[in-house]
């Protein structure tokens, strides 16, 4: 009896890391669902998806790299790389169907030609793929320094077509929940990587290879399997769906530009090992990846709906996570190790629960485990507080997700013209602001966010030596550029028009980038330091500072 | 074969077996194409006795990867990495940037802001208690992955990539999201000042000569070296491998505060999600170009280590005086890396090899 039980927990174990991650997943859209009424709402439970797709495919890509034993930095550039490649090739006319073709051989040969170089030259994954992002991202940038629009009617259709979910919605209001294309394409990427890695030839490679700290890798090569050839399908593989995550990102974003999906290579590496998935490779299944994934996306949802946390939330509770994973895995490394020693010792006697109460890494998974608790029920508190101011008030989606609103340069350019010496565009921001003031030079302030306006009084003197300052800083110099990209969730937009001595000039820039001169950031402070706020329910600039 | 032809093609096997020769031989490439190429890139000029020019400037915006690559080059000789350090140095320009200027996270902005910018000396702590606190909490952060990795016996590449990730939010949650302007001149003169040379080339040496001391003239170098190579054997013959671990990553820690400092007083702001956004790969691939392997360990040279960071900002150097755009010169990055991996192949080794035996024959 003993030993059977034994096997059976064995085999359990393979499985409890998979496990914890769909634990969790449910357990945080049961808090969610309890705290905030809004995301009982199906469609909530859908968006999930919904917002990604990309992440999804990549991931899958990303599932294989590891699995094998390797990684890839890449998937960033990759994606930035399609985004771009992609937009500039419909701009200039292509057939949409022929650009997602050459997108897709586009991706696939930048994976063989990594995956050739570590497996042949032997060099380190981490290396290559690196120096293949660099490449990839750099490319961006010889296509086009600024975003380009896509205006073609497939990509629209494929992003915007609501595939309304039978038995819940109406066929013919066409209410109710439904998901996108994207999500189906993704769904299938699952499936079939998940029939390729546990139903064929390759997919027992991936895995034989993986882990071990290379040994299993020499272990598969003694077998006589083709490790040379799987590895470079592998990377194969995932540039296809870097490629892919890619052309979904542009139809979501509808746009290119090269500093799209920065950091995402980290954000894939972490859902991966959130999945269950052993970053040494060998262990996990894409399954997993899956609630890898709605992980992620529940701890974004959580932090949307709560409102008042900063986005950055995620990053810490992403890295707790990661923490409470790796724990639970190094753990269960280790009590594999102690059996097989024990086996050796005793044949045949179980030792069941004894190690988990001795040694350090058990302590070490509980403790992570206490501390991501604790954050959670930090999270829950907080949220309550959150929910309490708000009863009666908007709903937190609708707040999330409000319109950004036009920049008004026109307007900035005749308030130069009645004799502004600044002029000062703020857009952006959690809550779509936009914010235009104008200063003039007998010291009058005035500012206006399309349906209230503000004023204020300073010296005449104050606003020279404010003009001086922004000289000092080079404004009228080649070291003031333009800079732009999108701009995040709390982001914001801006233009600042100065006029002194003559000279007029406009620089634009958005915060939360590297990209801008430091001295137009201090240039923005200077000004900022002194303008108007807006009544408090607009929410201006308190805290927000560039 | 003689005497001499057998000298001369050892010590051909020993130039080309030091860890210097490819970084020197790939710099001195680079300097070969700058000079064919850019017209004027070796001028120095000398303004109020303080030098500037190309070469400088190569100096100047390399002194922070050179830095980092120092720690990372330990990290890696003990077989680990640290993929930490970008966020770290986030970390300490946070911290240091907050004790300078908390005034920005007060619920009012103070009303004579404007007033207090123009103070150069204006300051809530000294100078003296920034560094060393900034340090001390950087030191903190590399404890913690040496903790994890010698401790914890987690993947080194695992084990930092959580506080990679987490450490970024960790600098928002000190600063409130709020990039801090920072005022105070005395601060701004490490990056930014100048003794004859960039101030934060002095840094860089000091640091170098105390790592240098510390792994040549004491015993610690050696055992970095051995645990790299087989930490199970260093063990047993006595070497406390944990301890050697958690040193190294304690060390990389406080060279990612050192560069954390060096970035933000460079900017003169505290920005949590930039500062040092990536510079952990330009880290790794300058150690890397410096002949220490990663993932194996062993064998390390300092000096390679900073020529490899040299390498990386000689080549984005050269690219920005030929006009080519800021975010384009990563492809060009990439390229040389590319070129690099080729030059350390194993097929490459062997046909330097082999030119060598056929100049003895």
């Amino acid at each position: 009896m003993m030993p059977k039980l034994g096997t059976a927990f064995t085999n359990m174990q393979r499985f409890l890391p998979l496990s914890a991650t769909v634990l969790l997943f449910f357990a945080a859209y049961a808090v969610g669902a309890m705290v905030y009424t809004p995301m009982r709402d199906p469609q909530v439970f859908l968006n999930l998806f919904r917002n990604t797709p990309f992440l999804l495919i990549s991931a899958v890509g990303m599932t294989f790299v590891i699995l094998s034993g390797g990684i890839d930095l890449s998937v960033s550039g990759m994606v930035a790389l399609t985004t771009v490649a992609s937009a500039a090739l419909l701009r200039a006319g292509l057939n949409a169907w022929l650009v997602m073709l050459l997108m897709l051989v586009m991706g696939m040969t930048m994976g063989a030609i990594m995956g050739s170089l570590i497996t042949y030259l032997k060099v380190q994954p981490f290396i290559v793929t690196l120096a293949g992002m660099w490449v990839a991202r750099g490319l961006c940038f010889f296509i086009s320094d600024d975003r380009i629009n896509i205006n073609n009617r497939t990509y629209t259709i494929l992003a915007r077509t609501k595939l309304l979910i039978p038995g819940l919605a109406d066929p013919v209001t066409q209410q109710g929940p439904f998901v996108s294309i994207l999500v189906v394409v993704a769904v299938m990427v699952l499936v079939v990587a998940m029939y390729v890695l546990h139903y064929t030839r390759f997919g027992r490679t991936v895995y034989a290879m993986g882990g071990g700290g290379g040994a299993n890798e020499q272990s598969a090569r003694l077998m006589g399997l083709p490790v040379d050839r799987t590895k470079v399908i592998v990377y194969t593989l995932n540039g296809f769906c870097s490629a892919l995550a890619g052309i979904t990102m542009s139809m979501m974003v509808m746009s290119g530009h090269g500093l799209y999906a920065n950091g995402f290579e980290l954000t894939v590496i972490a859902v991966v090992v959130m999945g269950g998935t052993m970053l040494t490779g060998g262990e996990g299944y894409v399954f997993g990846t899956l609630f890898g994934v709605l992980v992620y996306a529940i701890i974004q949802a959580l932090i949307q709906f709560n409102g008042k946390l900063s986005s950055w939330w995620t990053n810490i509770v992403v890295g707790l996570l990661m923490l409470m994973f790796i724990g639970i895995q190094s753990f269960l490394a280790a009590r594999r190790i102690r059996r097989v020693a024990s086996k050796r010792e005793r044949a045949g006697v179980a030792r069941g629960w004894r190690p988990i109460l001795a040694g350090g890494r058990p302590s070490l998974s509980l403790g992570g485990g206490v501390v991501v608790v604790l954050i959670l029920a930090l999270l829950g508190v907080m949220s309550a507080q959150g929910t309490g101011l708000r009863i009666g008030g908007s709903s937190p989606t609708e707040e999330a997700r409000c319109e950004p609103k036009p920049y008004r340069q026109d307007q900035a350019a005749s308030l130069m013209e009645s004799g502004a010496v600044v002029a000062f565009e703020r857009n952006g921001g959690p809550h779509c602001t936009d914010f235009l003031y104008a200063i003039y030079p007998d010291g009058r302030i005035v500012g206006d966010d399309g349906v209230n306006t503000v004023e204020k009084q300073i010296t005449p003197e104050e606003v020279s030596e404010l003009l001086s300052a922004i000289n000092d800083q080079g404004w009228f110099t080649d070291e003031m550029y333009d800079t732009w990209h999108t701009p995040c969730r709390q982001c914001y937009g801006h233009y600042v028009t100065i006029s002194y001595d003559g000279q007029e000039k406009t620089v634009k820039g958005v915060n939360g980038g590297t990209d801008a001169p430091a001295e137009y950031w201090h240039v923005v402070a200077l000004i900022t330091g002194l303008l108007p706020e807006f009544p408090p329910a607009e929410q201006g600039m308190q805290g927000e500072t560039p | 074969m003689n005497q001499s032809t057998s000298a001369s093609s050892l010590t051909w096997a020993k130039v080309t077996e030091s860890k210097l020769f490819f970084p020197i031989l790939v710099l001195a490439f680079i300097f070969l194409f700058d000079l064919v190429a850019i017209p004027g890139f070796f001028r120095i000029e000398s303004r109020d006795g303080d030098l500037y020019g190309s070469l400088i400037h190569i100096l100047r915006n390399g002194s922070t990867v050179m830095v980092l690559a120092l720690g990372m080059t330990l990290v890696i000789a003990t077989g680990g990495v640290d993929l930490s350090v970008g966020a770290v140095m986030a970390i300490a320009a946070s911290v240091a940037a907050l004790m300078m200027n908390p005034y920005v996270l007060a619920e009012e902005l103070p009303p004579h802001l404007m007033s207090m910018m123009q103070d150069p000396y204006f300051t809530y702590s000294p100078l003296w208690v920034v560094i060393p606190v900034a340090l001390i909490v950087s030191i903190v952060c590399g404890l913690w992955n040496g903790l994890l990795v010698a401790y914890g016996k987690i993947e080194p590449m695992v084990a930092t990539l959580i506080l990679m990730i987490a450490g970024r939010g960790i600098a928002q949650l000190i600063t409130n999201a709020v990039r801090i302007q920072i005022f105070y001149q005395p601060y701004a003169f490490i990056g930014q000042g100048w003794l004859i040379l960039p101030f934060s080339l002095y840094i860089v040496a000091v640091v170098y000569v105390f790592s240098w001391v510390l792994t040549r003239k004491t015993a610690i170098g050696l055992f970095v070296s051995s645990v790299g190579i087989n930490f199970r054997s260093s063990f047993f013959s006595g070497i406390d491998e944990k301890k050697i671990k958690l040193m190294a990553y304690a060390f990389c820690g406080f060279c990612a505060g050192i560069a954390g400092l060096i970035a933000s007083s460079n900017i003169k702001t505290s920005d949590a999600n930039n500062i040092g956004l990536l510079l952990e790969l330009d880290a790794i691939l300058a150690v890397v170009i410096g002949g220490t392997l990663l993932g194996a360990g062993g064998r390390f040279s300092l000096l390679a280590s900073i020529f490899g960071a040299l390498v990386m900002q000689a080549t984005t150097t050269s690219m920005y005086a030929l006009g080519v755009p800021a975010n384009a010169v990563t492809a060009i990055k990439g390229l040389v890396v590319f070129l690099v991996i080729l030059l350390y192949s194993e097929q490459v080794g062997g046909f330097l090899r082999r030119i060598g035996g056929r100049q003895g024959v």
